[in-house]
């Protein structure tokens, strides 16, 4: 009986309800996520940053989702941001694409992936992160050739 | 009676993230580094209300949605279908948002960058138990139906009016260097 009840517990204890968030302010650039995860573009230096930033607004308004990287290195996954609820190709989350802010927010976690629910964009720095200067333009054809 | 609450407790906690769903699979390869093909059934769900639990707006257009795999309960986050010109999965996902999904595709995992576990590239889905699969490659066509006035040659991403009024403000590198300038410092 007492091994049913504990096993019971145990169960009872996995995260299938909302987990418990966390208030968090966390630094960091809003990333493209597929591009930093998957790497189908280069190594994550490459894929962040004003060398990103034409790709970054492609995929924020295609519906990939955003991200926060962190100074901590860790990504957090943006799923709100001022109340704005449209985190696959909304606009707010597009505006920000490349910029450097400071969030303040809720912070959950689950199955291995940090979720932030942005209630308030305490500073927004523009785009900090200039390693157009080391990698030109990521993907290369962002950029067209000008017509004449 | 403490050694079976040990050993139930080391079945919860490691096998299951070692599951391997690949049996089965006919996801392409995309040759990423961390890819792995995987095929599951799963619950489609609107993330924000089942991590935060913000849910009176649940499964509405332009919300991120999960799978919740039916065999280890894990929230599995589609960042991208089938596609090739940055389209996310939501236009796929959503008309099965609430119900019971089979899905094939591709799984990141990549232990040297934080945070890339459980992402995933959807390639089919159907519902469970459903005989026949469909590609998941409606985002363009979702897109195109909601921008009519953007129609035109090209790729969407070109047409795009956010994406091109974001670029005439501030430039290919968010700079405000002109098309001329920024183009020149790529050759």
């Amino acid at each position: 009986m007492k091994f049913k009840v504990a096993l019971a517990a145990l169960l009872m204890a996995q995260p299938a309800l909302a987990a418990e968030g966390e208030r968090v302010q966390i630094t960091g650039e809003i990333i493209d996520t597929w591009c930093y995860f998957s790497g189908v573009m280069g190594g994550p230096d490459a894929v962040v940053g004003s060398a990103h930033h034409t790709c970054a607004l492609w995929c924020s308004a295609g519906g990939i989702p955003v991200g926060l990287l962190g100074e901590d290195g860790e990504v957090y996954m943006v799923l709100k941001i001022e109340g704005d609820d449209q985190s696959a190709s909304g606009d707010t989350q597009m505006t920000l694409a490349s910029h450097e802010i400071v969030a303040d927010g809720m912070l959950y976690k689950r199955d291995g992936l940090n979720y932030l629910v942005v209630e308030k964009v305490v500073e927004d720095r523009g785009i900090t992160n200039l390693n157009h200067e080391d990698y030109g333009v990521v993907p290369g054809f962002a950029i067209p050739k000008p017509k004449k | 009676m403490m050694k079976r609450l040990i050993a139930v407790c080391a079945l919860i906690a490691t096998p299951l993230f070692a599951q391997d769903f690949s049996e089965g699979s006919n996801a392409k390869t995309w040759n990423l580094y961390a890819e792995v093909p995987a095929t599951f059934e799963a619950e489609v769900v609107d993330i924000l209300c089942t991590v935060a639990g913000d849910c009176a707006n649940a499964c509405a257009d332009g919300r991120q949605l999960g799978l919740l795999r039916s065999a280890d309960n894990q929230l599995v986050f589609p960042n991208k279908n089938r596609q090739s010109s940055f389209n996310g999965a939501a236009y796929d996902l959503h008309p099965y948002c609430g119900k019971t999904v089979d899905v094939d595709g591709l799984m990141i995992e990549d232990e040297d960058i934080p945070g890339a576990k459980n992402i995933y590239l959807i390639q089919f889905i159907k519902e469970a138990g459903a005989a026949d699969w469909e590609k998941a490659n409606k985002w363009t066509k979702v897109w195109a139906e909601k921008h009519p006035e953007a129609k035109g040659k090209g790729p969407w991403f070109r047409r795009a009016p956010r994406v091109n009024a974001a670029i005439e403000a501030d430039g290919y590198f968010g700079q405000g260097l002109s098309h001329e300038d920024a183009y020149a410092l790529t050759q």
